[in-house]
């Protein structure tokens, strides 16, 4: 295959494009794992977001930003459920995440028969905003300005969240009730409630991802269509070891293997193009493992809060 | 005679644990499975479908005929296989999520052995394909299992990346000019496996394998060694309190590996056992998920072996069931799903509840307490 410029501004435009819904997930999903929740169910989570963006769509004739808000709010529901699981009843978060998973699989699959019963149907796409005769500007025209506004919102969004995360006293809060929930009860703050919070704002980011899925150029909904993305963004924030900038990098980094994957397919070549789309998984591992410097998760990861019990 | 009378004695004690077990071990899934149908049929109601035909329809599709018994048969076979070597996890305090990835392994070991023409006895050939899935759902545990055991990292995320591996792996293997392909077809998948590695079929006429069979024996097997032989108790006990078992002499990190690898082993055999008895070759996502619903089977059943069959056999009459819902009421069949994530849910919503308020029941409390440990980790 032939390397041009040409060549890179499309594989990198696409991996900029691919990305960012991950991205959106990923970074939310910094902050449920940072106040000590898992939440494995991110990826029902995303789907759940990408069929209501979709619906709403479809069902107010094309307004875009009530689609948006509608998909938050679908994935800012099940993780209700998921925090009322995992945080007040102190159920094991993996099979809540789980179960979560399989019930979104379940809802979209029938909800979107129901939706569209003979035909899909396309809807409204989320607007770019720089005019198109700045789209043949070498490099940057299609990597930058041809992208829809929720890309550059996936894109600002990380340097809120680290600057929420690193430079308020919440963000304080949140990564100190993953590591030290029961110092945190002792300086008079509610570890519940900020459980409750990072879980939710997971919920609401992998909603959003979802519609950044469907929205920024499908434009239509099929069953399973994230497949797997929401735990390629959990594979991320290992990776990020969940600073949400870091995560972001890796998300882009993942998006960068997976576009070159799809060139690779069609050009051919000796590499079997399976070892890319593997690279988040096995790159997952390795930084467990501690081959890829030191990984250090939440403390209290994965554990039951309970206040009783020091 | 004093001696026949012990032994009297003992078996009677044997069966009467054994009774209790599956009394005591059932009734909270019940009330959760229960309460999924409740509010399924709240959500088939809102579409304007009477449920008592829908569920009528189900019962009907999984049980109401030889055909739809074979095939409640053949959709429970993997999540037994699978399930058992999930619910064995949870008493060494393994929660294994990687199901799907050893089901993957497995059935391509199976698959490599299946296709060489050995000349050989079909009992010997597919005993042999068997034991490949087995090996294959092995090796598939062997990093999770050292980095389990060996340097402390979760086995969750590890399992549950390597399922991708795992897809992505098969997908190299079926694509032509590689190892498993068969040649000069638009779908990338292996040849027919050998006739002679075929799981031979129960029922003439309907696709039932003695996977079935395969997976009721090894769950019985499981639970008697679980309970009544030291192995079962040393991994209950690395399950339970790690700290103990070191102070009375367990090679603790040996053990957890052992675990590990025999947890995946039965994801492979599962895996296994869809190839050699329904698929008859290997091609891209035949499993499909359902290594992830054996999570499910496994949790439904609190991690007792004995309840992994009936809970398996639960989710296949559900699967089965589900098709012939959708063709007479037009309730889509991924209901099921539903169905399945909402027992679940509500069986973790309702255990901890259990634990609060009725702490004094001796025996009961013991099982539902060890498998809340063993799921947490």
């Amino acid at each position: 295959m032939e390397i041009s410029l040409g060549f890179i501004s499309d594989w990198l435009s696409a991996a900029v494009r691919q990305a960012a819904p991950v991205m959106l997930v990923g970074v939310g999903g910094v902050f449920t794992e940072r106040s000590g929740i898992l939440n494995i169910g991110l990826e029902g989570m995303m789907l759940m977001g990408a069929l209501t963006a979709v619906a709403a769509n479809f069902l107010t004739g094309g307004n875009v930003l009530v689609a948006t808000i509608c998909a938050m709010l679908a994935g800012g529901v099940l993780s209700v459920g998921h925090a009322y699981l995992t945080v007040t009843r102190r159920a094991n978060q993996i099979v809540s995440g789980l179960s979560i998973n399989f019930f979104a699989l379940g809802l979209t699959n029938v909800l979107i028969a129901r939706l569209f019963p003979t035909q899909r149907c396309r809807v409204a796409l989320y607007p770019v905003l720089v005019p198109e005769r700045l789209h043949d500007i070498p490099f940057i025209g299609p990597v930058i300005f041809s992208q829809s506004v929720i890309v550059w919102i996936a894109f600002v969004l990380p340097l809120i969240a680290a600057w929420v995360l690193y430079r308020t006293s919440w963000g304080l809060n949140i990564r100190a009730v993953g590591d030290h929930p029961h110092a945190v009860a002792t300086a008079g703050l509610s570890v519940i409630r900020l459980k409750y919070v990072g879980v939710i704002l997971s919920g609401m980011f992998a909603g959003l991802g979802g519609s950044a899925l469907v929205l920024s150029d499908l434009g239509y909904f099929v069953e399973n269509i994230t497949a797997g993305r929401g735990f390629i963004a959990l594979a991320a924030i290992i990776v990020g070891k969940w600073n949400p900038i870091w995560v972001a990098v890796v998300c882009l980094l993942f998006g960068v293997a997976d576009a070159f994957q799809l060139r690779l397919q069609t050009f051919g070549s000796a590499v079997p193009h399976q070892v890319l789309i593997m690279l988040p998984y096995l790159l997952t591992i390795a930084a467990l493992a501690g081959f890829v410097g030191r990984t250090v998760a939440p403390k209290t990861i994965n554990q039951p809060y309970d206040p009783e019990k020091i | 005679m004093m001696k026949r009378e012990l032994v009297k004695s003992k078996m009677k004690s044997l069966w009467q644990t054994t009774l209790k077990d599956i009394v005591f071990t059932s009734a909270r899934p019940v009330y959760a499975i229960g309460l999924a149908f409740l509010v399924s049929a709240i959500m088939i109601g809102a579409s304007k479908v009477n449920p008592i035909t829908a569920y009528v329809a189900l019962f009907q599709g999984a049980f109401g005929s030889l055909a739809g018994l074979a095939n409640t048969c053949v959709r429970a076979t993997p999540l037994l296989l699978a399930g058992l070597g999930i619910a064995y996890g949870f008493k060494a305090g393994l929660l294994n999520i990687g199901a799907e990835g050893q089901m993957y392994a497995g059935g391509a070991a199976a698959t490599v052995v299946a296709l060489i023409p050995l000349p050989v006895p079909a009992f010997l050939h597919v005993t042999l394909a068997v034991l490949a899935g087995f090996a294959g759902g092995i090796i598939w545990g062997i990093i999770p299992g050292y980095l389990r055991a060996y340097r402390g990292v979760s086995e969750i995320v590890v399992t549950l990346m390597l399922n991708y591996v795992a897809i992505y792996l098969i997908n190299w293997l079926v694509e032509e000019p590689h190892p498993l392909a068969e040649l000069n077809t638009t779908f990338p998948q292996s040849p027919i496996i050998e006739k002679s590695a075929q799981l031979p079929i129960l029922i003439k006429y309907t696709s039932m394998h003695a996977g079935i069979i395969l997976g009721i024996v090894l769950g019985l097997i499981l639970y008697l060694l679980l309970r009544y032989t030291p192995f079962g108790f040393k991994t209950r006990m690395i399950g339970q309190n790690p700290e103990a078992a070191r102070y009375a002499g367990i090679r603790i990190k040996r053990q957890i590996l052992f675990a590990m690898l025999i947890s995946c082993g039965f994801g492979g055999l599962a895996g296994a056992s869809e190839v050699l008895g329904l698929k008859h070759r290997l091609f891209d996502y035949f499993v499909g998920g359902v290594g992830y619903e054996a999570i499910a089977v496994a949790l439904l059943a609190n991690g007792n072996a004995l309840g992994v069959i009936f809970s398996a056999f639960f989710f296949g009459a559900l699967k089965a069931g589900a098709n012939k819902m959708q063709i007479v009421s037009g309730i889509e069949s991924s209901m099921a799903l539903i169905v399945m994530a909402l027992a679940v849910l509500f069986v973790i919503a309702i255990g901890f509840g259990e634990r609060k308020f009725r702490p004094k029941r001796k025996k009961d409390k013991d099982s539902t307490e060890r498998g809340i440990k063993a799921y947490g980790d």
